[in-house]
């Protein structure tokens, strides 16, 4: 083995591991910017009288999207954690579950304030609380890994939350696809720079 | 500086692999004996041997601990061991000119 093969193997293997069990934050990003940014634009343009596509497809298409990105969030978790354990490891899978867990009850909690509210402002409700809810995430896993700009993209999006609600239906839909999915989007940018 | 300065521990095939990827870990984890192996694709009696060798070196340790009645093998690099490989990584990169990179860490947040 000469050293020029040495270093082959060693940077074969890195490319290797860091797909099968280093969990890349960037593209769990990347894959939720294009959920909010599909889901609620297609929610946009299935709202109202003047909507341009049917109406269940606007409600449908966010609903699948949101359940699809939890469950591969979840085994891409399980999968690249799976055999290891650590302090790390911990920390990031109670994180996870952070996002999960949160989600599942807010979804419960919307659902049963959702009998008592109109439709519009059953919509502002779920946009805003689930907005609301990724920037405090965002924010306190920032805290986590002491990160700064992932702080910022955490702050931007509660501001957005605020926005939305402010911003009254269908309005609040465009906030959620280019405000929501924009900052999943501008962290997954920077993580994966900041990853290589 | 020659080829001789690579540690020999560290310099045979089976025994880089395993080391680049315990140090792909964050410091203080562990990995399970069957994970190593599924990564690795070798076979347990081969990965044992090697683990042996770079445990004897004080690389790695090796704990063995119960869950549910099931043994269960860890394997974790020991900082001595992440030294060794930073060493092997820095005098493979001085042998080769024109790859005098950052060693890759490999820790993701």
């Amino acid at each position: 083995m000469t050293p020029a093969d040495s270093l082959a193997i060693i940077e074969s293997e890195q490319r290797r591991l860091s797909r099968r069990v280093q969990f890349n934050p960037a593209l769990i990003n990347a894959m939720w910017a294009a959920v909010w940014f599909v889901g609620f634009g297609v929610a946009y343009l299935g709202y109202g009288d003047d909507r341009t596509i049917p109406g269940w497809l606007g409600a449908t298409v966010p609903t699948v999207l949101i359940i699809g990105g939890m469950v591969v969030s979840i085994a891409y978790g399980f999968r690249t954690n799976a055999g290891i354990s650590g302090p790390a490891r911990t920390a990031g899978a109670m994180y996870g579950w952070c996002w999960t867990i949160g989600f599942v009850c807010l979804a419960a909690v919307n659902i049963a304030l959702g009998r008592h509210l109109s439709d519009s402002d059953t919509t502002l409700l779920w946009s805003a609380t689930s907005l609301l809810l990724v920037g405090v995430l965002q924010a306190s896993g920032a805290a986590l890994f002491r990160d700064v700009v992932m702080f910022a993209t955490g702050i931007w999006t509660m501001l957005c939350a605020g926005a939305a609600a402010l911003a009254g239906v269908p309005g609040n839909f465009l906030v959620l696809a280019f405000a929501g999915g924009g900052g999943f989007a501008l962290l997954a940018v920077y993580l994966h720079w900041r990853h290589r | 500086m020659s080829s001789d300065d690579l540690d020999p521990v560290i310099h045979v095939q089976a025994r880089l692999r395993v080391m680049v990827s315990l140090a792909a870990l964050a410091p203080d984890d562990l990995i399970t004996f069957p994970r190593l192996r599924d990564l690795l694709e070798m076979t347990a009696g081969n990965l044992s041997i090697h683990l042996r060798k770079l445990e004897e070196a004080g690389y790695i340790v090796i704990s063995k601990t119960f869950a549910r009645r099931t043994p269960v093998t860890q394997i974790a690099l020991t900082p001595d061991g992440r030294k060794a490989f930073d060493n092997y990584v820095a005098t493979l990169r001085a042998l080769l000119p024109g790859t005098e990179r950052q060693p890759t860490e490999g820790t993701a947040p």
